[in-house]
């Protein structure tokens, strides 16, 4: 039987603009928080395994082997180190390396860190970087960019289902409100459904992206780092760490066609659901046993359309839940308390274990006055790589 | 005399791909056949055939990109999905005045474009 794997150890930079640090120094600094939050420094020295999650800072930063001069930088040589490539769920796949070298027996203690400085170029150059994940031949040579099927996607949902452009301005507003009382937050404002949809400046405030989406539609590009320890719970060592373990109780992933217009409908994210089934079975619980969710929603009807697919509302609803406030922070089931990738940010390589790591958060119940759910039991983070064709589903459990 | 113009071969196109044991299509070139399990060779493409993809097609989706990447000095580009009266779909490039109609009927072409440094590549116009 394979060991429990625990969670002891948090560490979270401020989302934001790190354009002028160095990128190894930004994933160092969560590192470094995550063993001060575990009992203290030292405790680097009792690492297996360093596993990083980035994915592109040859392309952003001209930056390579980044976990090998990570271990250097936090003098941790000789620990073995390696990178994980993920597209933006490149974090997520670093936690689950860290918990199957657990799982494994190949280690005990492993430490988790993930980050991506995207600002050290411009925001044109950052989207042809991320657009370099789409089928080169076929998507990537037209033009097209992430939030071009997103926009993509969701006229094709509007058309099917019925969701308006205030719709999308209703999730933003949700997820803007949670992200506004985090500290971690790259934006920590507030906004109106009147400044973004329907005051009479809404459509200058909140321009087109790539319509139908509009800028409070579509996340901003961010720099920032978070970092995790992960332990056997039932090693011995488990006892050097001074924060009692929050349990990871499922990891799914899966994949779909990488080339958007070859999936028989657009709109299913076969890969979401396919890893949060697989998540779901392996921490032996259903949809109706997830007290709260961070979902991928670098394009707000990636949450919408992700809390179908892991089970939550019916396909085609979930937007009428938002407009019923059931995914607001005191609503009947939270979604993406932290603010999200919406308001949060979304360092594309450390998306996941920034989701994970307001998981444990959350069900430690160290979130801020007007963000904590109440009294949370499970919570589900799935992170997204390419467009919904490489995902990866975590549930962790407040034992 | 020798002929050496090459003008039918430097009209752009963008390749269809069937595979001749079972005669499943494709867009892009897949690698191995997901319905017989016969594999391509890209450097000879035996038992594969090629054709080009072009044509009228009915458009599935669209959107206005106003955010382009590095290298479009352009204001905005529409873009659309599209469906082949065979069944391949594609994404590409939109040019016409107005808004995209889902549904509507389109014609698809193959031009080169440069906008990124390297060598031009082929893209999808529909229109």
């Amino acid at each position: 039987m394979a060991p429990r794997v625990g969670i002891v150890g948090i560490g979270h930079c401020r989302f934001g603009n790190s354009s002028d640090y160095d990128l190894v120094d930004v994933i160092a600094y969560s590192a470094n928080a995550a063993f001060k939050d575990a009992g203290g420094l030292a405790l680097r020295k009792e690492v297996d395994q360093v596993i990083v999650g980035n994915m592109a800072s040859g392309l952003f930063n001209r930056e390579t082997a980044v976990a090998s001069a990570l271990v250097s930088r936090m003098d941790m040589e000789p620990c073995p180190a390696e990178l994980v490539e993920n597209g933006p769920a490149s974090g997520a796949s670093a936690v689950k390396m860290g918990y199957m070298a657990i799982a494994s027996g190949m280690a005990d203690v492993v430490l988790v860190a993930a980050g991506e400085v995207m600002r050290a170029v411009t925001g044109w150059e950052a989207t042809d970087i991320v657009a370099t994940m789409a089928h080169k031949e076929a998507e990537y040579n037209m033009g097209l960019t992430l939030p071009g099927f997103a926009g993509m996607v969701t006229r094709l949902y509007m058309e099917k289902y019925g969701l308006t452009e205030r719709d999308l301005a209703l999730v933003a507003v949700k997820d803007h409100a949670n992200g506004a009382k985090n500290i971690y937050s790259h934006v920590q404002l507030p906004v109106t459904i009147d400044a973004i949809a329907d005051g009479p400046s809404a459509g200058v405030v909140n321009n087109y992206v790539a319509e139908p989406l509009r800028m409070y539609s579509t996340c901003p590009v961010t720099d920032g780092s978070a970092a995790l320890i992960l332990v056997n719970m039932d090693s011995p060592k488990a006892k050097l760490f001074k924060r009692k373990p929050v349990r990871i109780a499922g990891i799914g992933s899966a994949t779909d066609t990488h080339v958007v217009h070859n999936r028989e409908d657009p709109l299913v994210l076969k890969a979401v659901k396919i890893s949060s089934d697989r998540a779901y079975k392996m921490a032996g619980i259903g949809p109706k046993d997830i007290s709260f969710a961070e979902l991928h929603d670098a394009f707000v009807i990636f949450e919408l359309m992700n809390s179908e697919e892991v089970g939550f509302f019916e396909r085609g609803k979930s937007f009428l839940a938002v407009r019923n406030h059931e995914t607001d922070i005191d609503g009947r089931l939270p979604i993406n308390p932290s603010g999200g990738l919406k308001a949060k940010g979304h360092p594309v390589g450390g998306t996941g274990v920034s989701q994970v790591f307001e998981l444990v958060r959350q069900l430690r119940g160290e979130a801020e006055e007007g963000r904590q759910v109440k009294d949370p039991k499970y919570g589900m983070a799935v992170n997204f790589g390419g467009f919904g064709n490489n995902v990866i589903t975590t549930i962790l459990a407040k034992d | 005399m020798i002929d050496f113009s090459v003008y039918g071969e430097q009209t752009p196109h963008i390749s269809g791909w069937r595979c001749q044991k079972c005669g499943t299509l494709y867009y892009p070139a897949p690698m191995v056949c997901k319905k017989c399990d016969s594999m391509r060779d890209p450097t000879t493409d035996k038992g594969w055939e090629e054709f080009d993809l072009e044509g009228p097609c009915t458009l599935l989706t669209w959107t206005r990109v106003w955010n382009l990447p590095e290298g479009f000095n352009k204001k905005f580009l529409l873009f659309g999905m599209v469906e082949f009266g065979n069944g391949l779909r594609a994404s590409g490039r939109i040019e016409m005045e107005g808004d995209p109609k889902i549904g509507m009927k389109l014609t698809a072409k193959t031009i080169e474009a440069d906008e990124r440094p390297g060598k031009p590549v082929k893209v999808f116009v529909f229109s």
